[in-house]
């Protein structure tokens, strides 16, 4: 571990991370997905999790949620852990009523945007927190007006996610995810989907929540934005962190060999 | 072609219409209910809910309708000892409800094998992100699943309301006089099967076509995400 990121270990004891997760394991059928991953975040951080399809990054970033359920491991947001018990051929989440509560604390972007179909994009921004969060509904939708302006879709508003281009959906998806006002946004992978043309963007949105001091967990292949932006840069490998620090040293000098082949590979 | 004996008959067969709608619209909606209750057995009530899904399923698509409405009024009659001891002898006793019953337990069947496949379309992307901002359970069901599985399901759902209304002339045999029974009493005393039935097939023609378009607009309501798509898109 580099200095730095030695220095960002030791702050971390001193305050509670927004998020924490700690020898995650998980199998899928006979195949290891993650191999006793660990990570921390502080808030305001933006950690860019890079690897090759298949290193475990977005099953990682699925477990911060539960939206995989890990083997064994701890993932904690805010310091709480989520309650993990021996099911009869899994291990699955014991208290779901913690689970939804814990998730509204985390917004999560997906690669296919997984906008809700039926409903227009004001809609899609205020149901988590009119229907889950019981906020005054007034409030929210003059919330998520602002958070459509910002996002650059205030016109689309009334739209369906059907009629707007894939940069657009993203954006709205994002709005989504931030109106649930969370500690930490997750993005897995929010520019795969789209056509070369639409990635900026989506990535000047994300740049603007990194400026402003949100803690982000973004799985990415962009270079570009895991170079500039992020606070951290980790890189998985077959289920394991190969390398971990800030990205002007890992980019720089990278010191497990696989890192280096990666990042030849991707420019 | 007499117009006259025609026109008669079209007033004749009108007094038929309330019953051939009632028979219609109670089987329809206690079906569609039963329907949705076999239908989330089937995709979320284990191994247990899913045999009994299927099994029914199986039975009451597999057999003849105007079967099952005979098994019911005829064939209970052979166990009215027993129907009168447990009560059910003054519904089993009315051809009515022995229409509305076989009609009910016919449709759920179809309208449960709809609702499954609604429910299945529904895609796991869109549950996904429902879940990862706190959504489960009834919450999620009701806000995110059967919307959409509903909007799934409608187009083929019209297709079974049809159905339902053009079977509702097999309680005919079973003596109902609705539209079909009292095409078949007129033509008894008439003789004029054809007159008869082309007035009798042209108000079903009539009342199916209001359907339709009674479900085109639910359809165009509930679906507007389809409708307002840009043209290079439709």
């Amino acid at each position: 571990m580099s200095d730095r990121g030695t220095l960002l270990a030791a702050d971390n004891k001193n305050s509670t991370a927004a998020v924490s997760i700690k020898d995650l394991r998980k199998c899928f059928g006979p195949l290891q997905v993650l191999k006793g991953v660990s990570l921390e975040a502080r808030e305001g951080e933006v950690i860019s999790i890079l690897g090759s399809s298949g290193s475990g990054k977005s099953t990682m970033l699925r477990c911060i949620n539960m939206l995989e359920v890990p083997d064994s491991g701890e993932v904690r947001i805010g310091g709480e852990m989520f309650r993990l018990k021996k099911g009869r051929y899994k291990t699955e989440t014991a208290d779901r009523r913690q689970v939804d509560r814990l998730r509204q604390h985390i917004g999560m972007v997906f690669q296919s945007f997984n906008l809700w179909s039926h409903m227009t994009i004001l809609e899609n921004v205020i149901e988590a927190p009119v229907h889950v969060q019981k906020r005054n509904r007034a409030e929210c939708i003059e919330e998520a007006e602002a958070l459509l302006e910002r996002v650059g879709i205030g016109d689309k508003r009334n739209a369906y996610p059907g009629h707007l281009s894939g940069g657009q959906q993203q954006r709205a998806a994002i709005a989504r995810a931030l109106a649930q006002r969370p500690k930490v946004m997750l993005f897995d992978e929010p520019t795969s989907a789209l056509d070369p043309e639409l990635v900026g963007e989506v990535l000047k949105v994300m740049r603007s929540l990194a400026e402003e001091g949100r803690t982000m967990l973004v799985v990415t292949h962009e270079m570009a934005f895991a170079r500039d932006v992020s606070s951290r840069v980790v890189f998985l490998h077959k289920g394991v962190v190969e390398e971990e620090g800030h990205p002007a040293e890992v980019f720089q000098n990278p010191k497990s060999e696989r890192f280096r082949q990666f990042l030849s590979n991707e420019r | 072609m007499d117009i006259q004996f025609m026109w008669e008959t079209f007033l004749i067969l009108l007094t038929g219409v309330p019953l051939t709608l009632e028979l219609a619209v109670t089987s329809i909606f206690a079906g569609g209910l039963f329907a949705l209750v076999l239908s989330l057995l089937a995709v979320v009530g284990g191994p247990i809910g899913h045999g009994f899904t299927r099994g029914y399923v199986f039975v009451f698509r597999g057999s003849p309708l105007l079967v099952q409405m005979f098994l019911i009024y005829y064939g209970l009659g052979q166990f009215r000892p027993f129907l009168q001891d447990i009560g059910f002898w003054p519904i089993l006793r009315e051809p009515y409800w022995c229409a509305v019953i076989a009609l009910t337990l016919n449709t759920a069947a179809y309208t449960s094998e709809i609702f499954r496949g609604g429910l299945q379309a529904v895609s796991v992307q869109q549950i996904e992100a429902a879940r990862a901002c706190g959504m489960s359970g009834p919450l999620l069901f009701r806000r995110i699943v059967l919307p959409i599985a509903i909007r799934h399901a409608l187009p083929a759902y019209g297709n079974e309301v049809i159905l339902m209304l053009k079977a509702t002339a097999l309680a005919s045999v079973i003596t109902i006089m609705e539209i079909t029974g009292l095409a078949g009493k007129l033509i008894a005393d008439s003789f004029r099967a054809f007159e008869v039935f082309i007035v009798a097939g042209a108000i079903y023609l009539a009342i199916t076509f209001l359907v339709t378009r009674l479900m085109m607009i639910v359809e165009f309501w509930l679906s507007p995400h389809l409708h307002m798509r840009p043209p290079t898109l439709a």
